[in-house]
């Protein structure tokens, strides 16, 4: 029955083709064009601008002044004057052949030459190898990892834990993981140089705040709020991030995190601190500068932090709830396409870990280093700080009233020159001024340790204030 | 998902132009036509406009209303204003993949237009869904968001 039905209708249609409508027929005649002028068509890009005139060429060539491969150096630049050091990198160190009390590299806890630390290290090498052979989602997870991840979620009290192979690709690849092109970041304008890069690789606009001012971050999160408001649609698929860091690196300054707690819930942000400096250094057990400030861990969305510093190891870690941590297995750069943290470097960081939850001590230990040596500081002519008292990094600037003998972006190098020839080690930072979104001031760096003695601390004020003595011109 | 090994950042850009590509379309749209006239109660001018009207409803909503990637790409966000016709070979007009795309409903067109008897009712149907599904083809509406629809 269907079958005749099909076959009838089929057969009709010869004569129904006679009765096709004008109109149809115009329109078809339309489409078929339509179809040749679509075979017929020259690829192109639309996001290609077209090909140059000769003229635009031609004042493109005359404009470009060629750049020398390598440029007359001056040959007292600091670059071709290495310091050459013959020892570890511990409390003491030896400096062209000065033995000087360090002051220049991080080392809070004194984890670097910490014998038990070693031996565990030394330990893993003859079972796992010096190498995990590949990145962590292929063949390149050993136990160890697991167990670091265990102990830092529980140290930090978080739910879970990431490791990454490098300090600098952690806070790096960890922005980026979240930020994406549409997406807004609010950041502090002093943070360090791998957050720098982790804001670029979001290709996130990016808003400024001035350094610690929570007025200023306010005004740029109003003005933000505004133009939600004029399109709600936008901003319901636009994200708003907050980005700090526990203490600066550059500048030695703790963020205002409580203030900061309040704007994230009153904005609806989402806050991400890096802890690299704060880690192990504040607090009463050494979990950071929440725990400095009593905030509750929920308050912050993630924890971004390098085991480079108060670890004494290499590596980071981001911390946070399972939801968003978890998001970095796929997503973090770094994490992915990097070969897994070797397995001895793994087992010295869960070493120290062990350390700092067994002896609490050595947090009331720095924290009186810290505030001894702030105190130090501040009686020396010459130099100011305004770092904060319990900051394990100082940064020391010229004060604004002395007069120096030479230039004075020389003296602080001449200072540092001064100190590690009479047996005190302490730097100047080096900056990448073109790459830098906001190079920070030229400082002396300073950083504190456990075990320093108050002669120690009084002694390398005293040699400072030599330093400032023999520039000064009275 | 994270996506790899082909050394594509986002798999929608390319895999429209996967060999073999072009006959299991056919054959996909074939059978959908083959069910849809073995349904007793239709008659072949309606199994025809519905196929016509399905085809296009899935070009509609797959090619020009979803925008982004089902899993993760390593683009920063770059195709998350991006149809799917948008981030195809990326972006680039006018290519084998895009014309076979633009051309289909077309001819869909015109032989739902000959077995429909060209009768008015189905021709007003099928000519709007063609239109809608050929219109934001075109090179013209390339990131185009007509009275900022679907613009977020």
């Amino acid at each position: 029955m269907a079958n005749t039905i099909f076959t009838k209708q089929y057969s009709d249609n010869i004569l129904y083709n006679a009765l096709v409508p004008l109109y149809h027929v115009c329109l078809e005649v339309f489409l078929l064009l339509m179809v040749l002028w679509l075979i017929f068509h020259q690829s192109y890009n639309p996001n290609e601008t077209g090909d140059l005139s000769k003229e635009e060429l031609q004042a493109l060539i005359d404009e470009w002044t060629p750049e020398e491969l390598v440029s007359d150096v001056d040959q007292n630049h600091r670059a071709l004057h290495p310091r050459v050091i013959t020892s570890k990198a511990q409390k003491y160190i030896s400096i062209d052949n000065n033995k000087c009390l360090n002051l220049a590299t991080h080392n809070y806890l004194n984890f670097v030459g910490n014998e038990i630390i070693e031996k565990s290290a030394i330990d893993t090498i003859h079972k796992y190898g010096v190498g995990s052979c590949g990145p962590r989602g292929f063949y390149g997870t050993v136990d160890v990892h697991l167990d670091l991840e265990n102990k830092l979620a529980e140290f930090m009290e978080m739910e879970e834990a990431v490791v990454y192979s490098y300090g600098f690709s952690t806070i790096a690849s960890a922005i980026p993981a979240y930020a994406k092109r549409s997406d807004v970041i609010f950041v502090d304008e002093k943070v360090n140089f791998a957050i720098q890069k982790g804001l670029d690789a979001s290709r996130s606009r990016l808003k400024f705040f001035k350094h610690n001012d929570t007025n200023d971050l306010e005004s740029l999160l109003l003005e933000q709020a505004e133009l939600d408001k004029k399109n709600p649609k936008k901003a319901n698929v636009t994200r708003r991030f907050l980005i700090v860091e526990g203490i600066y690196m550059n500048t030695g300054e703790i963020c205002p995190l409580p203030a900061l707690i309040e704007l994230r819930k009153k904005y609806k942000l989402r806050i991400f601190v890096d802890e690299s400096v704060s880690f192990g250094t504040l607090g009463v057990t050494g979990r950071g500068v929440t725990e400095y400030f009593d905030v509750p861990k929920q308050d912050v969305d993630m924890i971004m932090c390098s085991m480079e510093w108060a670890l004494g190891t290499i590596g980071g870690f981001c911390v946070g709830s399972s939801f968003i941590v978890e998001h970095q297995r796929l997503s973090g750069l770094g994490y992915c396409f990097s070969a897994s943290l070797p397995p001895l470097l793994t087992v010295a960081a869960s070493k120290a870990l062990d350390i700092m939850t067994k002896d609490i001590t050595i947090f009331s230990d720095l924290k009186d280093c810290c505030e001894l040596m702030h105190s130090a500081l501040e009686t020396i002519n010459g130099l100011k700080t305004k770092s904060h008292k319990h900051s394990p990094v100082k940064h020391l600037v010229l004060s604004d009233e002395c007069v120096f003998t030479i230039p004075r972006e020389e003296v602080l190098y001449e200072i540092s020159n001064y100190c590690i020839q009479h047996g005190i080690a302490v730097i100047v930072p080096s900056y990448l001024e073109k790459v830098e979104k906001f190079t920070p001031t030229t400082s002396i760096r300073l950083t504190v340790n456990n075990k320093l003695s108050s002669e120690e601390i009084k002694q390398a004020c005293t040699v400072l204030q030599e330093a400032c003595n023999a520039l000064m011109s009275h | 998902m994270l996506v790899g090994g082909h050394g594509e950042s986002n798999p929608n850009t390319t895999w429209l132009q996967s060999r073999g590509l072009w006959i299991s379309y056919a054959v996909g749209m074939l059978t959908l036509h083959l069910i849809l006239l073995s349904i007793p109660l239709l008659s072949v001018a309606v199994a025809w406009t519905l196929t016509n009207i399905i085809h296009n409803t899935c070009h509609f909503i797959f090619l020009h209303i979803l925008k982004g990637a089902p899993w993760i790409p390593q683009d920063q966000g770059d195709c998350r204003v991006l149809t799917h016709w948008e981030q195809i070979d990326y972006g680039q007009q006018f290519t084998v993949t895009r014309k076979f795309l633009t051309i289909v409903p077309i001819v869909l067109f015109f032989l739902t237009s000959f077995y429909t008897r060209y009768a008015t009712g189905h021709f007003i149907v099928n000519f709007v869904s063609m239109m809608l599904v050929v219109l934001p083809k075109l090179p013209q509406f390339h990131r185009v968001r007509l009275f900022g629809i679907n613009k977020y």
